[in-house]
This record gives structure tokens, C-alpha cells and sequence, in this order.
């Protein structure tokens, strides 16, 4: 085969298979501008002229409020897990303390432990607390993040030099001080996509919210996505448009840090 | 570092994270593990009943173990599938011989950030009985007389959740492998080609081998996420209103209940059994750790 039959049959399989992962999107994108009616009558392909109309009916049902919640719990889920993780990096990472490594290996042996665990009982601690009526438990999972604080950690080993931290400590600089001025700097790409991964995880939640949120005013974007049914369950081409906008923002973000992304989901698993 | 004066340094950077853990990570899972030897509704109060939720487990009642078979199944009939798909796109895509590289990389990776919930809709709607594009593509090139009941027969149903679950997960296994083949060295390549053997020769007897430590990992992560599979299945099956569907715990016959699913089902759907609930939590968690053991020999004795 010469080079350029082999290019073009890889570039055409390629393209053939993006059909395959992309033909869901496409439907689902080209049925939310048709007519209710229009839906059930025939196969729908490309864009019909109902977006606006079926753009109302989403808005009516207050799914802005849904977007708000959903990015006060993911902004505030991925500070303070940064923060958290970085933090604690910091301390396994440049110092030495009695039970370093144990506490360490204790950390990624929770890395292992599956969320669903200790589910019941967090449901039960947050309604003693009285914070099911908040979104503050649909982000205290995030804050202790396991592997957050072993990705912080490998991140300020490898890459904020130590010199640099001691002749800062001879200048008289605080230990709040190099945290902040010397290790931070130092660690934008690891934050960057830390960043990434928490907000996607506290976005795409389900379960959590299902069970402690009971307050369509604290629904949050997975919730609101399968309550546009009830909303208006004569409205199929609404629903889906919902469905469509709910899915927006992280095809965005992904589009925008897929590098900082694939890396993050990577590290550890390959080695160098 | 010269922290010798000052020992509580470290402490207060760790503090934040290890209090935070301790209060909401590792208390809730100890005392899940009480709530799972006792039988409690979370109203009155609790009954102490031992190991009596555990045995329960072993009962068909529980659907304990039918739920952790449909999840096997699903993983087993997914995963191969994946791996292949994954590492054929990868090593395509890492030839150099496809134009739009990131493009590709990209499209394909799509499915698997989207929001599950979303995916589980997603698939709703293509299959249904009524309004779903499948049967309409069907019944119009008259290969049916009409619209086959995707969602509703056990056989279908499952079709349709290891189709989903391959289209979502494939990119997942893609992405791996690219990282995995960019660390085989060049010059391996280069002196089997020397030697005169052909690409696909030294695919199967360089590049194959070198990528087995990902391939391990790919099935390990595989089995441990494929073990926590909910919201797919279970918005492709009860749908929350949307289109025609059927609104069953567990899909027909619960030939799709998940462990998960059937833990929330026990915990907070169709019963308010937190106990058996927990219990159920518990065994699932035995089930991953028998696993990962089982994987990290493998890992261990393949790097040796």
C-alpha cells in the first residue's frame, strides 16, 4: 500500500467511527429544535426552526436556577479541594513528621475505597447537622480529596525545589508564607487539573444529590435534567433541548483543558 | 527541612484535609458498618440484629447477587470490546498516518465526560418504543413490521445498556493506550524494521507486550468503575417521564438492576432499609477489594 492510500483509508475509518461517537449528540442537538408533534410524525436530520419556542419553554422552568447551583457546587468544590489538597501536599511533600509514611499510605488506601461506602450513614450525619436543606453536602465529599492530596503531593516533590523554600525560610518568610508565595507558583499546572477533574466529578454527580436533595430550589444540573419530565411531560422536544443545554458546559470545559485533562487522568497509571 | 523547632508546622498544613476526612469521609464509613448490623428505617429507632443483613444477602430476595451477576455481565461483555476499540483508535491515531489527530482524540473522549445521567437520557430517547430513531430507521428500510420494545425485553435491554456502555467507554481505554504507546521506545521500532520484520510483526511482538502494564490497569479501573455502574442504566430504563418508557426497578425482569441501583432501590427507593442498605454497601466493597487483590498480583507479578 503507498503512504498516501494508507493515510487516506486511516483518516476515512477515523471519520467513520467519529459518526459513531458523535450520532447521539447530533440527534439529540437537531430533535430539540423540532415541534413537539414534528418529533413523534417523522425522522428528524438536520436543524428544524422551533429552537426559540422550545428555548421558552426550557426558561420557564427556572433552569437557570439549576445552572446556579450546580456551579456553586462545583466552584466551591474544586477551591477548597485544591486548596485542601495542596495544602496537605505541601506537608507530605517538603517535611518530615513522626508516621509520614504510614499516614501517607493510609491515604492512598482510601484512594481505593469506593464512594458508595459509607453513603448511608453520611446521609444520616448530614441530616443530624442540619445541612440537607443546603448544597454544603453535595461539596464536603470533594474538600477531603484523597487523590487531590496524592497528586499534590507527587506534583510539589517533583517540581518546587527545596533550596529555593530554605533560602526563603533564611529571609525570614513565614511557613504560611512559602505555602503561598513559593509552593503556588510553582504548582499552576498541577492546579489547573485538579481544577479540571473536581469540577467534572461534582458536576456529573447523581446519586448524592438524588438522595439528599429534596428541594427543587437546590436541584442541581443531573437532577434537573431528569425532573424536565415532570416539568412538562407533554413536551418532549423541551426536555430534550433541557437535556442538550444541561450537557453544554462540559463539553466546553473538556474542549477547553482537554490536554491538562487527559493528563490528570493518566498520571500514575503509566510510568516515567 | 530545619522544622526541628517547630513540630506542629507540618500538622497544620495536613489538619485541614485529615479533620475534613476524618468527619465526613472515614466516620460515615465506620459508622455505615454499625447501621449495616441493624435494621433501621431511619425514623424509629435502631434494632441491633447482628449479621442478620449479611445473611440476608445470600437470600434471591435481596437481589444481592443477581445484581452483582447483571454487573458482572456487563462488564465482561464491555471491557474486551473497549480495550480492543481503545488500542486499535490508539495506535491509528498514534501512526501519524491520520490527519486532525486531536480533533479525533477529542470526539471520541466526548462520550465518556459527559454527564452519565445525560447519557442514560441520551439513549432513552434513540431507543424508544415510540419516538426513538432506531425503530424509526427500522420500520422505514422495512427490516420490522414494527417498533421492536427495546427497553422492555430482557434481552434487548441489555443489548442496549452494553451498546451505551461501549460508546461511552471506548475513548476512556483510547486515551490510556496513546500515553501507554508514547513511552515504547523509538528505537525498538526502528531495529525490528532493520531487521526486516513487517509493522504488524512488530506491533504484536514489541508494541503489544510493552502496553501490557496499561492493558492490566485499564481492567483493573475497568472492573472497579464497571462495579459502581448506576446512572446509565437506570435513566435508560425508568427514563423520569421521558418519551414511552417503562418505569421498572432494575429494567425487565431486573435483568439490569445494578449493585448500586440496588442498593438505592433497598436504601431509598422502593424500601427504607438503611441496614440492608449498608450491608449492601459492605459486600459490594468486599467484591472491589477481592478484585483489586486479585488485579494488583497480577500487576506485581507482570512488572517483576
Amino acid at each position: 500500500m503507498s503512504p498516501a492510500l494508507k493515510k487516506t483509508l486511516a483518516t476515512l475509518t477515523m471519520a467513520l467511527l467519529s459518526v459513531f461517537s458523535l450520532l447521539p449528540f447530533y440527534m439529540m442537538t437537531i430533535m430539540g429544535t423540532y415541534r413537539n408533534e414534528e418529533l413523534f410524525a417523522n425522522i428528524v436530520l438536520v436543524p428544524g426552526s422551533y429552537l426559540l419556542e422550545n428555548l421558552k419553554t426550557v426558561a420557564a422552568s427556572r433552569f437557570d436556577l439549576v445552572y446556579l447551583n450546580s456551579l456553586i457546587v462545583s466552584l466551591s468544590s474544586t477551591a477548597l479541594s485544591v486548596f485542601v489538597s495542596a495544602s496537605a501536599g505541601f506537608a507530605f511533600a517538603k517535611h518530615e513528621f513522626r508516621h509520614k509514611n504510614k499516614i501517607f499510605s493510609f491515604v492512598l488506601l482510601t484512594m481505593m475505597i469506593p464512594g458508595q461506602l459509607g453513603l448511608v450513614a453520611y446521609v444520616i450525619e448530614m441530616r443530624y447537622l442540619h445541612l440537607s436543606g443546603t448544597l454544603v453536602p453535595l461539596i464536603l465529599p470533594w474538600v477531603a480529596n484523597a487523590f487531590g492530596v496524592y497528586w499534590m503531593t507527587q506534583f510539589i516533590r517533583s517540581s518546587v525545589p527545596t533550596e529555593v523554600l530554605e533560602s526563603a525560610k533564611i529571609d525570614g518568610c513565614s511557613d504560611i508564607g512559602l505555602f503561598f508565595r513559593m509552593v503556588i507558583p510553582f504548582i499552576y499546572p498541577a492546579i489547573t487539573t485538579l481544577s479540571l477533574l473536581v469540577f467534572l466529578w461534582s458536576w456529573n454527580n447523581y446519586l448524592l444529590p438524588l438522595i439528599i436533595i429534596n428541594k427543587p430550589e437546590l436541584y442541581t444540573i443531573p437532577l434537573g435534567i431528569t425532573s424536565l419530565g415532570d416539568a412538562y411531560r407533554t413536551d418532549l422536544a423541551a426536555q430534550i433541548l433541557g437535556l442538550t443545554l444541561g450537557t453544554l458546559p462540559v463539553l466546553v470545559l473538556f474542549a477547553v483543558g482537554s490536554k491538562s485533562f487527559i493528563r490528570g487522568l493518566t498520571a500514575g497509571s503509566v510510568k516515567g | 527541612m530545619n522544622a526541628a523547632n517547630k513540630r506542629w508546622v507540618p500538622f497544620a498544613f495536613l489538619s485541614p484535609y485529615l479533620l475534613l476526612y476524618l468527619a465526613f469521609g472515614l466516620f460515615p464509613i465506620v459508622f455505615s458498618f454499625y447501621v449495616s448490623l441493624t435494621s433501621w428505617d431511619g425514623i424509629g429507632g435502631k434494632t441491633f440484629v447482628g449479621w442478620d443483613n449479611y445473611k440476608f444477602l445470600f437470600n434471591p430476595d435481596s437481589h444481592f447477587f443477581q445484581s452483582v451477576g447483571n454487573t458482572l455481565l456487563f462488564v465482561a461483555l464491555t471491557l474486551p470490546v473497549q480495550i480492543v476499540l481503545g488500542l486499535v483508535i490508539a495506535t491509528l491515531l498514534y501512526s501519524r498516518w491520520v490527519k486532525w489527530r486531536g480533533l479525533f482524540q477529542l470526539i471520541h473522549f466526548l462520550p465518556y465526560i459527559v454527564t452519565p445521567v445525560a447519557v442514560g437520557l441520551m439513549f432513552n430517547l434513540l431507543f424508544d418504543w415510540q419516538t426513538g430513531v432506531v425503530n424509526k430507521v427500522l420500520l422505514k428500510l422495512g427490516l420490522v413490521d414494527e417498533g421492536i420494545y427495546w427497553l422492555g425485553e430482557p434481552l434487548y435491554a441489555r443489548m442496549v445498556i452494553v451498546l451505551m456502555l461501549i460508546w461511552k467507554g471506548f475513548g476512556y481505554t483510547m486515551v490510556f493506550y496513546l500515553a501507554g504507546l508514547a513511552n515504547v521506545p523509538k528505537d525498538l521500532h526502528e531495529a525490528a524494521q532493520v531487521d526486516g520484520a513487517s509493522g504488524l510483526r512488530s506491533f504484536f511482538s514489541i508494541t503489544l507486550p510493552l502496553l501490557k502494564p496499561v492493558t492490566v490497569f485499564i481492567v483493573i479501573t475497568g472492573i472497579i468503575g464497571g462495579f459502581q455502574l448506576l446512572e446509565e442504566p437506570m435513566l435508560l430504563l425508568t427514563g423520569s417521564g421521558m418519551g414511552s418508557s417503562v418505569a421498572v426497578i432494575g429494567g425487565p425482569d431486573r435483568c439490569c438492576l445494578t449493585t448500586v441501583w440496588n442498593m438505592y432501590d433497598t436504601a431509598y427507593g422502593s424500601t427504607t432499609r438503611y441496614g440492608l442498605g449498608a450491608a449492601i454497601a459492605y459486600g459490594l466493597c468486599v467484591i472491589i477489594a477481592a478484585f483489586s487483590f486479585v488485579g494488583a498480583r497480577f500487576y506485581r507479578g507482570d512488572s517483576e
